[in-house]
């Protein structure tokens, strides 16, 4: 017990081991920040130069940026309507309104603070039970995984806006965006013409970045004359009363984040999009309708996407196996170190177990003192004049597109992307559900694919699987009843 | 009950661009692996282009039953700034590969704050020369992005 605490608060008195989170959790901020500057990229920069140091101090380096940067996206989803990584998309539907309201500060801090919370409650959730947990995400298969797809993808009614045709267009292309490339199955051609650069799909950052970032900036135009909105910063650290008003709320969003953030393949994006749709559903009477700058639609998703940090870590050092992309970025460092993670790493090695444990808590703490206290130069941001800030998000949207596969072509498609964005913006549709479409559509893909190869294309086979294992039951009848939910059939029985 | 919006400019034309696009799409999907099985390869695209083609015709039905607003009564669509605004960033991406991230990105940027923001040139200048500098020094030596080089101007950046 003495071990485990001494490891635990390791980082927490040693100097070099704090400057080292602070640094990183600071440097992950602005990372994320960033749209195109991804967490996956700057952790695996991070080990080409880490690798030659003490195993504490990578890890305390690499901690520190993947908790600032899964945090750090929510900064410019709020101030630009520009989600700095997929995992703010859902932040950007109500963060943005509530800046364009003169709330920008209320906003950040809001989501700083419960950000750590989700945060925290993800570590807890890593410390008391990483093996239970890794135990019941292993048992996850094909099906399973196309159920939570297709929960997700029901989010398309809470997106979709003022009209529900143009909502399922949005998801359906977003989709169709996603199929692009080769087979991953059988390596056959989808939409690819040929072309070489098409093999090779599109990016889901691509597309994020041209629908949302490239658009807005076109959209942005007609607003040059507009008096710039002068930001109050008079709230920064949130109400007690919405801290216990939204208490319930983000426990259940960190439930969320950490079961999603455990499930190999998944990460923060699901995480946030259904911790939002959880919102959604959950709050019929929010002070301030959803999509205008509802609290509830801000603190879900960013409570479940650093929840999902902690999540993340459980079947990576419990079973050796990446809960999403910066995990499996770590796995490799640990690797490089001569650590073995996987079920003997809680046995051969707890000093390291629970000196993550310990790291990632500090990493949190810092992330609220970092988070609290940059707001003011932050909302600069949205009071700089859009003539100015306009150029700027197309060559940043440039470089961040060209950075994650040093790729010219994918300029062009995010061009494209925005300008089409642009239109459909203009007309009524929420762009929202395209990048959901993107990041759903090859999981639901695949898993579907893979759940009929299992049930040999037999259909009665394929729909008996879904009622007759117990997690497949239990994720079907939720589907089912948030399926149901949608009718209007519902909506009246509910108002009788 | 809720009044619905009038149709905005252009609307009707984009709404049959959507269903065009679809059947083209649903076309394409439909020729990867027709409906030889329920695991194929074409099986997904086939259903994501099919919805697009339902909700389509939805909404061009909509835009078809809405009446059209007045001219003027509303900011267009494609005002004469968007369109050259449109038209820079065009010549921006598609010159990158030529010449090089940072020329390219010092003249749109010169020109899309002298454009836009219409102050003095001086400033327009300095700003130019500020971003690209953060830019440098964040993406090529903090994060070691390879920017492009462009073909013309071989190790110009």
């Amino acid at each position: 017990m003495e071990h485990m605490l001494a490891n635990i608060a390791l980082s927490w008195f040693d100097p070099s081991l704090l400057m080292l989170t602070a640094l990183g959790t600071l440097a992950g901020i602005y990372v994320g920040a960033i749209p195109g500057l991804s967490v996956t990229m700057a952790t695996s920069i991070l080990i080409s130069f880490t690798f030659r140091w003490e195993v504490n101090d990578a890890l305390a380096l690499i901690a520190g940026v993947f908790v600032g940067g899964v945090y750090g996206g929510s900064r410019t989803a709020i101030l630009l309507n520009i989600p700095g990584a997929p995992s703010a998309i859902a932040t950007a539907i109500d963060g943005y309104p509530m800046a364009r309201k003169g709330e920008a500060g209320e906003a950040i801090g809001l989501t700083t603070v419960m950000s750590v919370f989700g945060g925290l409650v993800g570590i807890l959730a890593l410390a008391l039970f990483a093996p239970l947990i890794a135990g019941f995400a292993i048992q996850f298969n094909s099906r399973d995984y196309l159920l939570l797809g297709l929960i997700g993808i029901l989010l398309v009614g809470s997106l979709s806006g003022e009209s529900f045709a143009k909502g399922a267009f949005a998801g359906a292309l977003g989709v169709l965006i996603g199929m692009v490339g080769l087979d991953p199955m059988t390596a056959e051609g989808r939409f690819t013409f040929g072309s070489i650069q098409l093999m090779g799909g599109i990016p889901y950052i691509v597309a994020m970045i041209g629908f949302f970032g490239v658009a807005e900036a076109f959209v942005q135009l007609h607003n040059l004359d507009r008096p710039v909105i002068r930001q109050k910063i008079t709230r920064i650290i949130p109400r007690w009363s919405d801290l216990k008003r939204y208490f319930a709320l983000v426990l259940r969003c960190s439930g969320i984040g950490t079961i999603i953030g455990a499930l190999p393949g998944t990460g923060g994006d699901i995480a946030a999009l259904l911790a939002y749709d959880h919102a959604k559903r959950s709050t019929p009477d929010p002070e301030v309708p959803f999509g205008e700058g509802a609290k509830e639609g801000l603190v879900a998703p960013e409570v479940a996407n650093n929840a999902a940090v902690g999540g993340a870590y459980v079947p990576m050092l419990t079973l050796g196996i990446p809960g999403d992309a910066v995990t499996a970025v770590i796995i490799g460092a640990l690797f490089i170190h001569g650590l073995k993670p996987g079920p003997l790493l809680l046995v051969e090695t707890p000093h390291l177990f629970w000196f993550i444990v310990g790291n990632l808590v500090l990493a949190n703490l810092f992330l609220l003192i970092f988070g609290l206290t940059g707001i003011r130069i932050f909302t600069k941001i949205v009071e700089c004049p859009k003539a100015i800030l306009i150029p700027l998000i197309i060559v940043f949207s440039a470089v961040g597109t060209y950075a994650i596969q040093n790729n010219p072509t994918h300029i062009l498609w995010m061009l494209g992307f925005g300008v089409i964005g642009y239109f459909m913006k203009t007309y009524g549709f929420q762009v929202g559900p395209v990048i959901l479409g993107v990041i759903l559509g090859p999981m639901l893909d695949e898993n579907f694919r893979r759940a009929m190869l299992r049930a040999r294309g037999d259909v009665g086979k394929f729909l008996w699987d879904f009622v007759s294992h117990p997690i497949s039951l239990v994720l079907t009848i939720a589907f089912v009843m948030l399926l149901l939910s949608q009718t209007p059939l519902w909506k009246r029985w509910r108002l009788r | 009950m809720k009044e619905r919006s009038p149709l905005r400019p252009g609307e009707l034309v984009f709404a049959i661009l959507l269903a065009a696009f679809s059947a083209l799409a649903l076309w394409q999907a439909y020729r990867i692996s027709g409906f030889t099985g329920l695991s194929t390869p074409g099986i997904f695209p086939m259903l994501a282009s099919a919805t697009m083609l339902i909700a389509s015709a939805f909404i061009l039905a909509d835009a078809l039953s809405r009446r059209r607003i007045e001219s003027g009564a509303q900011t267009p669509v494609l005002t004469p700034r968007l369109v050259v605004f449109v038209a820079m960033v065009a010549a921006y991406v598609f010159a990158m590969p030529w010449v090089g991230f940072m020329l390219s990105s010092a003249v749109f940027l010169f020109a899309g704050f002298t454009v836009l923001w219409r102050r003095s040139l001086l400033v327009s200048l300095a700003l130019t020369a500020g971003t690209l500098a953060v830019i440098w020094i964040v993406f090529r030596l903090v994060f070691q992005v390879v920017l492009p080089r462009g073909t013309l101007l071989q190790g110009f950046l």
